[in-house]
Formats: structure tokens, sequence, C-alpha cells
């Protein structure tokens, strides 16, 4: 723990903790949204280019250089998002250039939603996101499948259960 | 607490649930300002068609009985309306919770479970001031709208449904089962019936006439107020000094200033003018200050803090014991000369917004030593060997002559360039210390058990110079919980540590119900206690 700058003392990436990888279905999901949100104004901007004025062509390329790079940092991101259980907390991580660590006791934990919207159906994952009574927890997890999320509710509602304080 | 649900064991026996009506008054005080300016408009209607009226010779009579006829049928209906709004509404208090019912066409049911009541507050806006009511809101851990807000009540039985409602939540049982009735003595807020017992409290709300049999003390259905010892007051002078020393007022003066000279040269007034909105808002920032904390006194009780302000809406507030979950206290720049400090909390249920401040405030402005007992109020013992001298580094130290602090290395300078020496954390038995802040200083403290969650935070020039940003995730409030910038290995160790201190403190903090706690210890009498909430 002598290095301060990186490698062995990462302290987003504790030793003694392996980390639980959500499914990589997560990738498509990210991306078709990302995709509809920029994919749209790229095609717009492309036709309107074609047809109008030589000067939409620079909105264009920015779009499509946005979609490049997240079209590349999405899978990295979503590689990046790991739980894990502890025996008295959750560990949470993700981010790769702006990093986050959350470290949620289950005796802390209020209540969990599982969300899963249309897209993540069809995909077959779905959202688990624990709440405790301070707002600036930001203990969600995406992408887990929907077997996974179940039993990580369950779990986690019973170890909050066995672990429960008040406030 | 399985005692949630037999409570209607309790209702068994006496009206132990009897739902109460508010003041009469209540629509008056609550509806003023729509009721006066539908009497304005109306008043003009009339008027106008008075005037007309005098027009039209033939017809003066027949308008005038008809805008007479229009007034008294809008006021029938607003009184219809408010009187059925009224008789809809009513509340009701049990052992374990308060009840409120209200809404006409859409009915509400709300219950506020006692066990989670997080504070107690008697209100009084101007109106209600003048007859003599009050506004009880009991604030319970749901969010900004999650509280139960009783109203109007003669203030006298606002107090007294709050002395009920916190003696209630603390854990001592209104029984009204009859016996006899032993007046409450001593520093306790009503005679405390120890019923935790062995059994568990559901015992004592059985209907069958053992519970009322036992030695243990009967509490009579009207709690009486707990008495209380004055802590600090802050003196209205104090308070118009503070207010000029804040920054903002300056910066403001200083732009009228130059925009009067500005306006002086090229005459051109229209500049002034749009400038008004600004001068406006601080006037009206500078004033709400100065009338919500006006009159500012905070006292101890064995309920819990009091705190009592305000000049035009007074506000009471009683904050149970262990319900404060952290606590901030700053300096602005030109406090310094006077070595003044700010304290402002986090208490579940108040929410943080912006207009809830005077809400959130526990000292308005003080001196250290105000500050220190302010402090004292919400943590009684921090846990630190020499605590003095860990709160004056805390308050005024830098990272050149520290002792307990572990601030941010040297290489933080550069994200950091002002504060740095200062951004750093102490940890103390009780509680942990997070400081930062150069021009305005700010310490805040987190009590280990009321530690929610914890987080680590790194950006990309972070993690260059080998630093990381350490956060305690509060219930949502005013007081920032982050310690910026500190050297990487330090985060990482007290995150771990800091976790397992917060199970630690977690396993064996105060009950919720915490006068179960203290029961035995005020009567030695009763038999064993119950810790009711500890898991």
């Amino acid at each position: 723990m002598t290095h301060p700058a990186s490698g062995p003392a990462d302290p987003f990436d504790p030793p003694d903790v392996t980390w639980d990888r959500v499914s990589p279905r997560l990738v498509p999901a990210r991306l078709v949204v990302v995709g509809f949100w920029l994919g749209l104004p790229l095609l717009v901007c492309l036709v309107l280019a074609l047809a109008v004025t030589g000067w939409l062509w620079i909105p264009a390329a920015v779009c499509a250089l946005l979609l490049l790079w997240i079209g590349l940092l999405v899978p990295r991101q979503v590689r990046a998002i790991g739980y894990a259980e502890r025996d008295d907390d959750l560990l949470i991580r993700k981010g790769i250039l702006f990093r986050e660590l959350v470290v949620v006791p289950y005796g802390r934990m209020q209540f969990v939603d599982v969300t899963a919207g249309p897209l993540d159906r069809r995909l077959n994952i779905a959202t688990v996101q624990l709440h405790t009574a301070s707002a600036s927890t930001d203990a969600e997890i995406p992408g887990l499948t929907p077997d996974e999320a179940e039993r990580l509710r369950d779990r986690l509602t019973a170890r909050g259960e066995a672990r429960l304080a008040g406030l | 607490m399985s005692a949630a649900e037999p409570t209607s064991g309790a209702t068994g026996t006496a009206p132990a649930r009897e739902w109460r009506r508010v003041h009469p008054i209540t629509p008056v005080v609550r509806g003023w300002a729509a009721i006066a300016v539908l009497l304005f408009v109306l008043g003009q209607q009339a008027i106008e068609s008075l005037e007309y009226a005098g027009e039209v010779v033939d017809g003066v009579t027949r308008v005038w009985w008809l805008a007479v006829l229009v007034v008294l049928v809008v006021l029938a209906v607003i009184f219809g309306v408010s009187a059925l709004a009224w008789r809809m509404t009513s509340y009701a208090v049990d052992d374990d919770a308060a009840h409120l019912r209200k809404g006409i066409l859409f009915r509400q049911q709300r219950h506020a479970r006692l066990d989670r009541l997080q504070a107690v507050d008697v209100r009084q806006p101007l109106l209600a001031r003048l007859f003599g009511l009050a506004e009880l809101t009991l604030e319970v851990a749901g969010g900004s709208d999650s509280g139960v807000v009783i109203g109007f009540l003669r203030l006298d039985d606002a107090k007294q449904l709050r002395a009920e409602l916190l003696a209630r939540a603390a854990g001592v049982r209104a029984r009204r089962a009859g016996g006899t009735v032993p007046s409450p003595a001593g520093s306790s807020p009503v005679g405390i019936a120890a019923d935790g017992g062995p059994a568990g409290p559901d015992v004592a709300t059985e209907p069958s006439p053992a519970a009322t049999g036992p030695v243990v003390a009967e509490v009579p259905p009207p709690a009486e107020e707990a008495p209380e010892n004055l802590v600090y007051e802050v003196p209205p002078g104090r308070l118009v000094v503070s207010l000029l020393r804040l920054p903002a007022v300056w910066v403001a003066l200083a732009v009228l200033v130059a925009l009067v000279v500005f306006v002086l040269v090229t005459r051109a007034v229209g500049v002034l003018v749009s400038m008004l909105p600004v001068a406006f808002g601080v006037a009206t920032f500078l004033f709400n200050r100065f009338a919500g904390e006006f009159g500012f006194r905070a006292a101890i009780s064995p309920d819990g803090i009091r705190l009592r302000h305000g000049l035009l809406e007074t506000r009471a507030q009683t904050i149970p014991p262990g319900r404060v979950q952290a606590l901030e206290l700053t300096q602005g720049f030109w406090w310094r000369g006077k070595d003044w400090w700010r304290i402002k909390v986090n208490v579940a249920g108040y929410g943080g917004e912006e207009q809830n401040a005077t809400q959130n405030v526990l000292l308005p402005v003080g001196p250290r030593s105000e500050a220190m007992a302010a402090l004292w109020l919400v943590l009684p013992d921090l846990g630190a060997e020499d605590a003095t001298e860990l709160l004056d580094e805390a308050l005024t130290g830098e990272a050149r002559t520290d002792r307990f602090f572990t601030t941010s290395p040297r290489r933080a300078r550069l994200l950091d360039p002002i504060s740095w020496r200062r951004n750093g954390f102490a940890v103390a038995d009780r509680a942990l210390l997070l400081r930062g802040g150069r021009l305005t200083r700010r310490l805040s403290v987190v009590p280990h058990e009321r530690t929610q969650s914890l987080g680590l935070v790194q950006g990309p020039w972070q993690r260059r110079r080998g630093l990381t940003t350490f956060a305690v995730h509060s219930t949502p409030g005013p007081v920032t919980t982050r310690a910026h910038h500190l050297d990487t290995p330090d985060a990482q160790h007290l995150l771990a540590e800091q976790s397992v201190r917060a199970r630690a403190a977690r396993s064996h903090q105060t009950p919720e119900r915490w006068m179960e706690r203290v029961a035995p210890l005020a009567r030695p009498a009763a038999p064993g206690d119950g810790p009711e909430d500890s898991p």
C-alpha cells in the first residue's frame, strides 16, 4: 500500500474481493439508447447536408465521432461495473475515467428496487437498486440477468432483515 | 418492532384511538390568502356594479341586490366547503402511530409510526399567532412530504399533543385502563412506565386486568411537558451583525455602488431598474434569514433538543436524542475576527431544500463556546481523549500544525490550490470528523452509528496524482460529508476501517424508543430492560 499512483494499491479493486460482473447484454442495451439519441440527429444532419447546405457536415461529423467514441467506451464501461456481496455489506464499483466505489451495509438498506424497461426485458436483463435513507447512496447494479436480479433481491432483503438497524 | 400490528389489542380495551378534530378556525388560517383575494375581487366587482347601477337609474336596487346575493352565495359555498373539510379532518394518536385522515373527495389516511419519529415541530404562522393557534408537524424519515401535519390546534393543545407524541415515541405507554395515577416525578417527562420486560411490550397493551395491577407507574393520558434547560440563545444584535458580515451582502453592496456610479456617469437609469430583481433577491434572503432565525434559543430536555425561533412565523422544534444524522460547522471569512460559527444539521425528514433552511439550523451564529455547547447537545461524548484540542484543530487547524488530522498530500496542491492544507479527516471513537475549506472553514461531524453508506470517487486527474475523494452518505440535508483529495491509501484505509466502525456502532446504538432503555435506570424496581430495537 505504499504505491500511491496506481497498480497494486488500487482502492477500487481491494485484493480480498472477487467481483461479480454484469451481463454483457448490457452493452447492446446501452448502445441502442445512445444510437437512437445520436444516430437520429446524425441521419437528419446527413440528409440535410446532402440536400441543403454543406455546413451541416460539421454537426454530422461531431455526431459520428461521438458515436464512435461511445461505441468503443460502452463495452469497457460495462466491463468496469462490478459488485461483490461481503458478509456485512455490498460493494459496487463502476466507471473507468471517473471511478466510484460504494459500500452499502445490509443493515442500512431501506428497500430494493428491481426494474426492467421494455428494451431490458427484450435483452433479458434487469436493474437492481438499493436504497438507504441517504439520497446520495448511488447503489445501482444494471445489467443483471433476471434470475440473478431476483436472487440478489431476495438475498439482500434477507440479509437486510437480519442486520436491520434504525436510521 | 413487532408492536406495530397488535395495536388493535389496545383499541379493544379503551378508546385508545379516539379521533379528534382540529380547531374550527383552521380553514380561515390556512386559506386566508385565498379568501382575502376572493373578497377583494368580489368587493371590486360589487363596487363596479354599484357604479354601473348608479348610471342605470331604474335597476339600482336589483343589481345591488344581485351583487350582494352573489357575495353571499360564494361565501356560503366557501363556508360550506371549509366546514366539510374541517369535519372530514381528524387525527388520533395511539401507542404505535399517529393517524390523520382528511380530504373530501379524495380521502387520505396517513399513519406515522412513532418509533420512526424524527422530529416534532410546532409552527405558528403570523395569522395563527393572532388566534393563538399552532400547527404540529411530525417528521418521519420518508422524504420531504412524508410528515404528518396536524393543525391547527390551540397552542396549549399542540404542546400537549407534542409532549404526548414524544413520550409515546420514547416508549412510554399511556394506559387508560384506569388505576391510580401517581404524578410524574423527577426529571423524566412523564412517569416512566417501564413495561419493557422480558415478555416484550405487547404485554402492556393487553386488555387483561393484570396490566393495571403492577406496581409500575400509570401514565396519565395528559402527558406533561418535559422540563428544559436553556443552553444558548442568539441576541438579535449579534444576528444582525452576523448577517452584515456575510460576503453576499458585501458583494451585493459593491455591485450596487458600482451601479449607482455607473448610472450617475452615464445617466442610463434603465440599468438600475434591471438590477432591481437582484437587489430584491438579496433583501429577501437577508430578511428571511433574519426573520427565521430571530430570537433563536436552544434548550435541552429529556425529550431531546428544543429549538425555538422566528419573528413573524415562530417555530418550536423538538429533535429527540440520536435523531441528528450529521452536523456541520461553518465560519465565513468575515466571521473569523469574532470567531463565530454556524451549525447546520441533517435530520431525516427535514430534507435539505433551501426554503427549509431555518429547520436545519442548530445554531445561527455564535462564538466558539456556544458552538461547542451545540455540538455537545448532539454528541455529548465525542470519544476523544483531548476533545478540546481535537476540536480546535478541526475548526482552525491546518496541515502544518496537525496532530490528529490526516490531510491531503502536497500533490493535491494543483487540484485544490486554496484549501488543500485544510482538507482532511480525523476519527474519534464516536464520530468521524471531516474538515475542509480555507476561506469558509467547514467541519462536518458524522456519528459512526449514523453512517448510511460509504463511497470513494476518483477522477482522471486525481488518479494521476494518487488522490481519492472519500464520502460518507448521510440522510438528505445541508451537511457536506466528503473529504476531498485524500492520499489514495489513506482513503482506502479509511473506507475499510470506517465500515467496520460503523457496523460496531450500529450494533449498540440507542434504541428508537429511548425511554425504554432509560426506564430501568429511572426506576430500579422495574424488571429488566427490553432493548427493543437493537437487532
